[in-house]
């Protein structure tokens, strides 16, 4: 029996102008799982992820979230259309997003900036957003800081926020935009490890990583992007143990040597 | 000492008339009040028309700024309660006549309209956009990230030079004695025609207004102070 996976990418393009930077990509991820993008910067993985919730329109393709499509719908007479921002807000609950930057908003508080959007956007009592809050808060380990102003912690506990925050949309799958490129690497590990505690908790997640030895751990697939196209896929110890592209094993050589 | 020293600094006269005086500083409060509400309105119509995605509606924005914050206020008190109601009126076919009070606020809250328009794009364009795309990621819809994440956060960086922008406003108020809003101005010059002493009360109503917006905008400062910068590191 074909299960229907939680995202499916379908032939996914993206130009801005004249320059094409997905060239047609497809995959699925399966609920429950961990797919790691990895490729050269410029490879196109930031877009694919970004094309996935709409923060960039695709210029073609599909995606389709539990079997419901994405961003575009085919109207009565079988024409394709960009769906209202108003669907598309609707779909986006349903991907939590954790940006390279954070990205907290920093006139809220840590508590305040999780149950913004369960109240704003999910309609939540206050009080259930706050107890849905605090659990996230406890889920990575700052349940102390509620009360704090994003500017009073580290990148790695305001990057722990930002995960806290996504997870309170209660979305069906977690997308992470190399979550620790901007942190120092003392501060790295305390994301990840929050990230392996998400992974064995069964959420679906798609990261964007350059941190080869977390990708290997996590994964169940790894997806290799060069120049717009996923040129190797398959499990970690596949790609990033023995890769049949060339390509892939000169990217793979500067991060192992 | 000078005779006209000792005159120009011995305020009983202006103790005399203090609550005719007193009365006219309201009128003050009120014109700055209205025409503020007036200025922030249309200044935060202008700056996001300035920073809109389609360029027709950024051209209104700009033009908008640009007139109101080129024109003298001196000039547009006249013109809007002079020159306004004789176009308006001929383009009707009747005659129109507006209240001082009323053209007064017109004239500043648009004149002044220029500059917070200015205050609000440099407010919102140093929003970073990743704080939008976080909100948009998480479902929330245009309007609900104007009110929840982009304006909160203008409001603490512009405040500063919003403040500057509520003295000058302030200042400005005292011109509308021009056209007989009873001001404070108006008052002085009033009691001046019966009195004849116009030094006490022009020195009288000059430490008023300094008073006046010295500790409201030194308390505005102080108080706004620890709530603004929170959101810095």
């Amino acid at each position: 029996m074909d299960v229907m996976p939680a995202i499916r990418v379908v032939d996914l393009r993206k130009n801005f102008g004249a320059l094409e930077v997905l060239k047609g990509v497809s995959f699925d991820v399966h609920t429950g799982s961990v797919v790691s993008m990895i490729g050269a910067s410029g490879s196109g993985k930031s877009t694919l992820l970004r094309c996935i919730n709409f923060l960039e329109t695709p210029s073609s393709g599909d995606i389709f979230i539990d079997g419901e499509p994405m961003g575009f719908r085919s109207d009565a007479s079988g024409q394709r259309r960009l769906r209202p921002l108003s669907e598309v807000n609707l779909m986006r609950r349903e991907l939590g997003m954790v940006f390279q930057q954070f990205n907290l908003w920093p006139h809220m508080t840590v508590l305040g900036n999780v149950i913004e959007a369960p109240i704003r956007v999910r309609g939540m009592s206050r009080k259930q957003a706050v107890a849905l809050g605090e659990e996230c808060l406890a889920r990575v380990h700052l349940s102390e800081k509620a009360r704090e102003y994003p500017a009073r912690l580290s990148g790695g506990q305001q990057q722990r926020v930002a995960i806290a925050r996504a997870l309170a949309i209660q979305p069906k799958a977690m997308l992470f935009d190399e979550p620790t490129s901007s942190l120092d690497p003392e501060l790295t590990d305390e994301v990840l490890s929050v990230m392996r505690e998400l992974a064995g908790d069964g959420t679906t997640m798609i990261v964007v990583t350059h941190e080869m030895a977390f990708a290997r751990e996590v994964s169940d697939r790894v997806l290799f992007l060069h120049n717009g196209l996923i040129e190797e896929e398959g499990p970690p110890e596949q790609v990033l143990g023995a890769p049949k592209s060339e390509r892939c094993r000169q990217f793979l050589s500067k991060y192992l040597h | 000492m000078s005779d006209a020293f000792w005159q120009s600094v011995d305020l009983s006269t202006f103790w005399e008339y203090r609550q005719v005086l007193l009365a006219g500083l309201w009128f003050n409060v009120y014109v700055f009040a209205c025409s503020a509400t007036v200025a922030l309105a249309v200044g935060l119509a202008a700056a996001l028309l300035r920073v809109n995605r389609s360029w027709p509606f950024r051209w209104i924005g700009t033009v908008h700024v640009e007139l109101f914050r080129n024109a003298p206020d001196y000039i547009m008190v006249v013109w809007v309660h002079f020159v306004l109601p004789l176009l308006l009126g001929a383009l009707i076919g009747r005659r129109l006549e507006i209240h001082p009070f009323v053209s007064a606020v017109i004239a500043l809250g648009f004149v002044y309209s220029g500059y917070f328009a200015e205050t609000f794009r440099a407010g919102i364009q140093a929003i970073p956009v990743g704080h939008v795309e976080a909100a948009r990621a998480c479902g929330m819809a245009d309007r609900l990230i104007l009110r929840r994440i982009i304006l909160p956060q203008v409001v603490r960086r512009m405040l500063p030079e919003a403040v500057n922008q509520f003295v000058s406003l302030f200042k400005a108020t005292t011109i509308v004695s021009l056209i007989a809003v009873p001001d404070l101005m108006y008052q002085v010059s009033m009691v001046i025609a019966t009195e004849m002493r116009p030094l006490p009360l022009y020195t009288g109503a000059a430490l008023t207004y300094f008073a006046v917006i010295y500790f409201v905008a030194t308390g505005v400062r102080l108080l706004s102070e620890r709530w603004r910068n929170k959101i810095y590191a």
